[in-house]
């Protein structure tokens, strides 16, 4: 499977190369077969099954890249493809001199990930047929009505380059979630992610779920300042954007970034480290990333210290330091690197409820939504809460509470921690807009001493 | 271009009798990027794609192939795994049952005067060079970009019903912005709105009128302006918006709340519902008599113009909003059938041949009112805010609560523009904030504003749309964060 692919590859190169041989030429093959089955009202609504291979040449002329795509696989489009990205390449070179970017990555060993499933890989409609089915006769049996997505895919990737680089690798991914609505409106929300069908259960969500549905009437919060218990959706969501605010090592660079003038500080509570680890155990392990650069692990906040920022070639050769192995494209994104294995290490409460046992009167929050930057530099976001909202009242989590929006900084927020959950659970948004490539934040619920309510929702 | 709709018409003989209803569609697309930033060409891209999607209707459920392998072979077995994916499923949602539509058929092309995949890069790249080198008047701007994109869809669609059209839709666009760095602060100006530029469904002649170049100084300027501008006044006062924020206010306040699906909760577990029920249409007061505002697939340059949408319905105008009532809804057949309605909304839209259509919206603009140009308003306005091109948006699952921020706000005084502000936000609630709309400028302020990134659906997937908008005021707005 990757063999063919890594084969389609060097065709691509060899096609890129033959009109030059100065320049430097990256083939990136991608291939996704994926189904994806979504439901509403306790039945199936689409199903979309994809197969597609896209391969990607970047060429660097003169230290000026250009890029070009196709899907079409034959000699001739390849060729094409390939005459395109030199277009643009040189185009971009024009009449003004060597361009920055530092050229592609040698050839480097890394380390092989354990993230394929073979039965996941079948992509087999009967299994999503049978999560859907079990997750329906949960809601039935509660009168409640089940809404969500069932969703596995198989992506793999080969890479072959004029610098000598020849990587491959195959990943597949499970992914579900399940919300229970009852007739007034009300709902709760549970997903599950991991590298097979195996580890995402739509049954056995719904069946967690249907404890979290509210009941009773809904309690007004008055805008203010509250302590807080995040779940682990919520976490993941508030981490995932961190990690573009904060981690970015472009934006790092143009100092525009959170941690800038901060690394070596502490910008967190001192129970608070947060690694990007690509091996992980529960993560959705990565081997490469888009430039061949072996994935390895790398502390971001060490015990509230701010350690690293990740890069690729292009934002590393500005930063005069090396690429961390965090490229998104190939030649590197003119947004920046990203991390894409987030880990944030547990505590020793063993759950939500042991960490609202600290609190008087707070909120406990599950699920975030639109959720956007007001301002990256502090890492001040604003979005709504969903799909669970509640009091907590004497150390109890107790009645279900009105969504309220929040507008708070992330470092802030993550400087008041007070209270970690011992059992990190991966968490995915599970979106997979264009290219599917998932990914996962491993974290556990927290609890912080302030959280900042500024409306309704 | 062959974009073998013989080939789709036989598919779809061969899946008549195998499911309730089958369309399919081949598209094509071409796409180019080009980013100028710190005097280089950063990115210089050009990307294909071709690929059919095959959809089908077994007992109430759709099943979707879709594959890059547009041969004959490829076709069927698309076919095959469509109906075998369908199958698979517990039956879907009774009373659904979709709308008639006549079978589409015929061609439709995009107006387009200056082909941009016909000029030559070096000639685009010139331009973008130009304009981002204008922005760059001061060292404390540590980022400036130009940039440029431009698409060309092909697609060819037919269905089980007899329906067989081809359509051609060019689209392009181009855009500033300058990030100043200093005195703690980092702030971005853009033209001619946020978030990528300006796109239009146009040629080349859009991006030549956008002034990049004359405009740009202004821009770098702005943006390091801001750095030591005072903070924008918190508190409830009369706010007047720029006409690409209100298109983005349009687009999240009113066009997703009146999505019919979201009504129907379809979306209930990703992109939320609605705080607009069915039953409201023809009665719910949205916002203020100023406030009317229509769905338009056949508005020239319009991102969500089309001749037919992806299921085959013919594009169309449509009321949704008529002097602060609720009068339509953005549907297509199966959400419209489902409302008891006998007439599709023509919403029906797909990213690309590997997603399936959802409702989606086309051209949803609010109509200019008569309070002239933007001077005009301002200085019938007294005192207040004047508040441009958007830097942040969010708003809750039902379309309710929303707060947005802005790169720049200027002070109202008199009836004219004062002082600079920076980091300006104001939030409210959707039927409140539209019922304090008092005035909408004219239409020699009206312009079309695109939004290019609307997520939706699962697989997630983009939507251009386009928001006619011309600058309009608000009475007794909240005015930054609680």
């Amino acid at each position: 499977m990757s063999a063919e692919l890594l084969g389609l590859a060097e065709r691509a190169l060899a096609a890129a190369s033959a009109a030059s041989s100065s320049d430097q030429v990256q083939a990136t093959v991608t291939r996704e077969r994926s189904l994806a089955s979504r439901f509403a009202r306790s039945a199936p609504t689409q199903a979309t099954g994809i197969d597609d291979t896209t391969v990607h040449v970047l060429v660097v002329h003169d230290g000026h890249a250009g890029t070009a795509t196709t899907n079409a696989l034959d000699d001739d489009a390849l060729r094409a493809a390939g005459a395109r990205a030199r277009a643009a390449a040189t185009a971009a070179a024009g009449d003004g001199g060597t361009g920055d970017h530092p050229g592609l990555a040698p050839p480097a060993p890394y380390a092989a990930r354990d993230g394929y499933d073979a039965a996941t890989a079948a992509l087999d409609p009967a299994v999503a047929g049978a999560q859907l089915r079990a997750a329906f006769a949960v809601a039935a049996d509660e009168r409640l009505e089940a809404f969500g997505i069932w969703s596995s895919a198989v992506v793999e990737t080969a890479i072959a380059s004029s610098t000598g680089v020849r990587a491959a690798d195959a990943v597949t991914d499970a992914f579900g979630k399940v919300v229970l609505r009852d007739a007034g409106g009300r709902s709760a929300y549970l997903s599950g992610t991991g590298v097979g069908v195996a580890d995402v259960d739509l049954g056995a969500l719904a069946r967690r779920v249907v404890a979290k549905v509210p009941r009773g009437p809904l309690v007004d919060v008055p805008a203010g300042t509250l302590p807080v218990v995040l779940g682990e959706e919520a976490v993941a969501t508030l981490l995932g954007y961190l990690g573009g605010m904060a981690f970015n090592g472009l934006a790092h660079v143009e100092e525009r970034g959170a941690l800038v003038d901060r690394l070596g500080t502490s910008v967190a509570a001192a129970s608070v480290t947060l690694r990007d680890d690509p091996g992980a155990p529960a993560t959705l392990p990565r081997a490469f990333d888009a430039e061949a650069v072996p994935k390895a692990p790398l502390t971001l906040l060490e015990a509230g210290v701010a350690r690293h920022v990740v890069h690729d070639r292009r934002s590393a050769a500005l930063a005069g330091t090396a690429s961390t192995g965090h490229a998104t494209v190939p030649g590197g994104s003119s947004w920046g690197a990203g991390p894409t294995n987030l880990v944030l290490d547990g505590g020793d409460a063993a759950d939500e409820h042991a960490l609202a046992a600290g609190i008087e009167r707070g909120l406990y929050v599950h699920r975030l939504w639109y959720v956007n930057p007001v301002n990256p530099r502090e890492t001040l976001l604003t979005g709504v809460t969903r799909d669970g909202t509640h009091l907590i009242e004497d150390g109890r989590i107790t009645r279900p509470a009105r969504d309220v929006r929040f507008t708070d900084t992330v470092l802030g927020l993550l400087s008041r921690v007070e209270a970690l959950g011992a059992s990190p659970r991966l968490v995915s948004e599970g979106e997979y807009y264009g290219r599917r490539f998932a990914t996962g934040v491993l974290c556990p619920p927290l609890r912080a001493s302030s959280f900042r309510i500024t409306g309704g929702a | 271009m062959d974009l073998g709709l013989d080939a789709l018409v036989a598919l779809m003989d061969a899946a008549a009798g195998r499911c309730a209803y089958a369309d399919v569609r081949h598209v094509v697309t071409e796409e180019e990027q080009l980013v100028v930033r710190g005097g280089a060409v950063e990115s210089a891209e050009h990307d294909v794609s071709t690929g059919v999607g095959v959809r089908v209707l077994v007992d109430g459920a759709w099943g979707f192939a879709a594959t890059s392998d547009v041969s004959s072979a490829g076709l069927a077995a698309a076919l095959a795994r469509a109906l075998a994916t369908a199958a698979a499923l517990p039956a879907g949602l009774a009373g659904r049952a979709r709308v008639a539509e006549p079978p589409a058929r015929g061609a439709w092309t995009s107006p387009c005067a200056i082909d941009p995949f016909g000029l030559a890069l070096e000639e685009k790249l010139a331009l973008l060079v130009e304009a981002e080198a204008a922005l760059r008047v001061d060292p404390r701007l540590v980022r400036t970009e130009a940039v440029f994109v431009a698409t060309r869809s092909d697609q060819a669609f037919a269905s089980t019903e007899g329906a067989a059209v081809t359509q051609r839709r060019t689209s392009c666009g181009a855009g500033l912005s300058a990030t100043a760095v200093g005195a703690g602060e980092v702030q971005t100006r853009s033209y001619p709105s946020a978030h990528g530029g300006l796109v239009r469904q146009a040629g080349w002649e859009h991006v030549l009128a956008l002034d990049l170049v004359g405009t740009a100084p202004r821009i770098g300027s702005e943006a390091v302006e801001l750095l030591t501008a005072p903070p924008c006044p918190s508190g409830r006062t009369t706010l007047v918006l720029g006409g690409e924020q209100l298109a983005l206010q349009v687009h999240e306040s009113i066009g997703h709340a009146l999505e019919l699906d979201r009504m129907q909760l379809l979306e209930a577990a990703y992109a939320g519902t609605s705080w607009v029920s069915v039953a409201d249409v023809g009665t719910l007061v949205y916002g203020s008599p100023e406030l009317t505002v229509t769905a338009d697939a056949t508005v020239a340059g319009g991102l969500g113009t089309f001749g037919w949408d992806d299921e085959g319905a013919a594009a169309r105008r449509s009321a949704l909003i008529d002097r602060g009532r609720l009068v339509g809804t953005l549907s297509d057949r199966e959400s419209a059938g489902a409302a008891g309605s006998t007439q599709t909304g023509a919403c029906a839209r797909a990213d690309g041949f590997a997603r399936q259509p959802v409702v989606r919206m086309t051209n949803v603009s609010i109509e200019p009112g008569g309070a002239g140009s933007l001077d005009d308003l301002l200085a019938d306005t007294g005192d207040g805010l004047y508040l441009e091109t958007n830097r942040s948006w969010s708003i809750d699952d039902r379309r309710l609560h929303f707060q947005f921020a802005t790169e720049v706000a200027y002070e109202i005084r008199g009836g004219t523009l004062g002082r600079l502000y920076r980091n300006p936000s104001y939030h409210g609630v959707t039927p409140s904030f539209w019922a304090s709309l008092d005035a909408v400028c004219g239409p020699q302020a009206w312009s079309l504003w695109g939004v290019t990134n609307c997520g939706k659906a699962e697989p997630g997937q983009f939507a251009a749309v386009s928001h006619g908008a011309a600058p309009a005021r608000f009475r007794d707005v909240e005015v930054g964060v609680a």
